[in-house]
């Protein structure tokens, strides 16, 4: 059905466009959530998972609790089936009517997943179920179909195993250390998460990981936990990188950690562990070491300050020059090629934000202002260049196709005043299209 | 980054001012300027400055500045012109002076980036010798350079090794009647171990992307093109305790 024919038999249909990589995210984190049932827990791209049940049933009350909670906690409309083997429960939640106890040879011919031609000519030939094939010999359909068309058929049947990869845990890094006396002091405390970051980076180096969150919990004797929580920008395991970070946590917070009674016990979880390869030493690793200061000096800041506080310039497909450009916290931008500005007029070396309001003598309806107050002072122009006709983005506002409606347009100029400054200045809306309209400086040249 | 091009004047000045090192390696420089001149104050900055192409420059400020007059971002699409790469800048946003001064030194201690520059409003008064010595020593250790931005405020003792004051210059129009590349009135304000008080007009050449610098004889020009606070000059550092910033004299010319 095409998109036309869906909407002209429901007009309200929503639609979003097909975003493969999202799906297959979305399929691991149900994966990720069945293994409340099952240890083992299979892929079925693209849409599909493998659940084998074997021993788990009578723990939650029996096969129909089990698909019925199974089928709640994916929170899809989602069609299942449960069969003795992984094939036949996959044809069967596929490809069959929904009932339990439903036998595969009663399963349509589709369920053997050949190609249109290969369908329609078992068809033709009588064969409408699996049950039908299965009882001719199997040596004239491999001959017509391809062995393919036998192997799923066995599998289906039961006949040849059909073994499924189950997903692996990963074993989460969590290291604890419990004392036999309270710790009293904050320092001795410090060494202990030292310790424990230095066992942590030990176990992440075994494993080619790196953290991105770390979090130490402190038990304190009358039961309260204050918690410790760094983020980095890239995924670190030096036990002295992420101290530093701590002590800066520490410092900022509200109320300086206090021991109380003791701490019992303290708890470091390694979260958002990402793939980081051992490197080797070089000889000049000068570049190297300036990336990793820089990388350092931007997690340093980020915890000090917050992490909104430490940003980079991205460009934006924006039209509007306040819009063209955001800033977005240097631990998620990644520094990327900027466009070449190309025949655009020049832009000003800064914007200001928000733009400022002027008085403004120019000609009607578009000439370059000749003189304008801001701030209470009055600027002669003596230079002038524009104007830079910037439509306003109608396509972005609702009903801004109509007439009217799309916004006021905006003609820049690049002027010098008498004393050689140089500003961009722009008025907001065309005479006849807006009643009266205002002027605002937008930036400075140099 | 800067060519030198001979006055052009019939008889050239018997001695010409020496090439100054622009904002060298490994040292505090200060550059002041107007709030009208940012724009002009920060090209100075960007295009003088000693630093290595690729690594990024740290730009620190402190959040809603309530002396900056206005509030200005830097526009990625401006720089491009001026032969820098916006995906370069850091933009770091401080929580107050002292917290700006703090992350400056921070900054200041890593060899990572090209370039650390401060961009400071209005008196600062956490900003003296102690904490300015605190930015050379950190400079020299990692050996890059580091700018303090003064906007609207007159020259105070501090132990910097230079201290500039920017303005912007009229351009040369084009024949449109708009107005040319971007022009700068620089003077050379205070130099540590050197002669100061040198003048230069730079300008922009699109060709070799470059600022040309042409030296002004003070000789040759009457005091009213002089830059603001130009004959004042704040005392030397030295063993001597900073007195308070009161200052007798015609205070920087404000743009309000």
């Amino acid at each position: 059905m095409t998109l036309a024919d869906a909407r002209a038999r429901c007009p309200d249909l929503a639609t979003a466009p097909h975003d493969p990589v999202a799906d297959s995210r979305e399929l691991d984190r149900l994966a990720g959530a069945m293994i409340a049932f099952t240890p083992l827990v299979a892929l079925d791209p693209t849409d599909g998972l493998v659940l084998d049940v074997t021993g788990c049933a009578h723990l939650l009350g029996g096969e129909d609790e089990l698909v019925s909670r199974v089928l709640a906690a994916a929170g899809y409309t989602a069609s299942s089936a449960l069969a003795a083997h992984a094939a036949a429960a996959r044809a069967l939640a596929r490809h069959g009517g929904g009932g339990r106890g439903e036998d595969v040879r009663t399963l349509p011919v589709a369920a053997l997943e050949l190609d249109e031609r290969a369908l329609s000519g078992l068809r033709r030939a009588g064969l409408k179920t699996l049950g039908d094939l299965a009882a001719r010999p199997m040596a004239g359909l491999a001959a017509r179909f391809g062995e393919a068309a036998v192997m799923r058929l066995r599998a289906i049947m039961g006949e040849a195993s059909s073994p499924i990869t189950p997903l692996r845990l990963v074993e989460p890094i969590r290291l604890e250390t419990r004392f036999p006396e309270p710790l009293a002091r904050t320092d001795d405390a410090l060494d202990v998460i030292e310790d424990l970051l230095t066992r942590a980076a030990r176990i992440m180096e075994e494993r080619q990981l790196g953290g991105r969150r770390f979090l130490v919990v402190l038990h304190r004797s009358d039961n309260v936990r204050p918690r410790l929580a760094v983020e980095t920008g890239q995924p670190v395991r030096d036990p002295a990188a992420v101290m530093r970070l701590l002590r800066e946590r520490i410092d900022t917070l509200s109320d300086p950690l206090d021991p109380g009674y003791g701490f019992d016990a303290i708890t470091l979880a390694v979260q958002g562990a990402e793939h980081l390869p051992s490197r080797q030493i070089g000889l000049e690793s000068g570049k190297e070491d300036a990336e990793d200061s820089i990388a350092a000096l931007v997690d340093t800041l980020g915890v000090r300050l917050g992490e909104e506080r430490v940003s980079r310039l991205v460009p934006c497909d924006r039209h509007l020059p306040e819009k063209a450009q955001g800033l977005v916290p240097a631990t998620q931008a990644r520094p990327g090629p900027w466009p070449a500005g190309g025949d655009t007029p020049p832009r000003p070396l800064l914007l200001l934000d928000p733009p400022q309001p002027v008085d403004v003598i120019a000609g009607v309806p578009d000439s370059p202002p000749q003189r304008f107050r801001w701030k209470g002072r009055l600027h002669d122009v003596r230079l002038a260049e524009g104007p830079e006709r910037i439509g306003a983005e109608w396509w972005r506002k609702r009903g801004g196709h109509t007439p009217g409606n799309a916004g006021d347009t905006r003609d820049y100029y690049r002027i010098e005043d008498g004393e050689g400054r140089r500003y961009w200045i722009f008025r907001s809306g065309l005479f006849g299209e807006t009643p009266g309209p205002r002027w605002y400086l937008h930036g400075l040249f140099p | 980054m800067f060519q030198n091009r001979a006055p052009s004047r019939a008889d050239p000045p018997p001695e010409a001012p020496p090439k100054p090192l622009w904002l060298a390696k490994a040292q505090l420089h200060e550059v002041h300027a107007a709030a009208g001149d940012w724009a002009s104050a920060m090209a100075f900055c960007l295009a003088a400055i000693e630093a290595d192409a690729r690594r990024p420059i740290l730009l620190l400020r402190v959040r809603k500045d309530r002396r900056a007059q206005v509030r200005m971002n830097p526009c990625g699409e401006g720089w491009a012109p001026l032969g820098l790469d916006p995906a370069r800048l850091l933009i770091v946003d401080a929580r107050d002076d002292a917290g700006l001064l703090r992350a400056g030194l921070d900054a200041a201690r890593q060899s990572g980036p090209a370039a650390v520059i401060l961009e400071t409003w209005g008196n600062l008064r956490e900003y003296d010798l102690v904490a300015s010595r605190r930015l050379i020593l950190a400079a020299e250790q990692s050996r890059i350079p580091i700018v303090v931005l003064r906007g609207d405020v007159p020259p105070r003792a501090s132990a910097a090794h230079t201290r500039w004051t920017v303005s912007s210059a009229p351009s040369t129009p084009l024949e449109t009647r708009a107005p040319g590349p971007p022009a700068l009135l620089v003077e050379l304000q205070r130099r540590r171990g050197g002669p100061a008080g040198m003048q230069w007009r730079l300008e922009w050449n699109e060709d070799n992307a470059c600022f040309r610098e042409e030296p002004i004889v003070p000789a040759s020009i009457g005091p009213a093109s002089a830059g603001p606070g130009a004959d004042e000059a704040a005392p030397l550092s030295g063993a001597v305790v900073s007195l308070a910033a009161v200052r007798a004299g015609e205070p920087l010319r404000r743009t309000a």
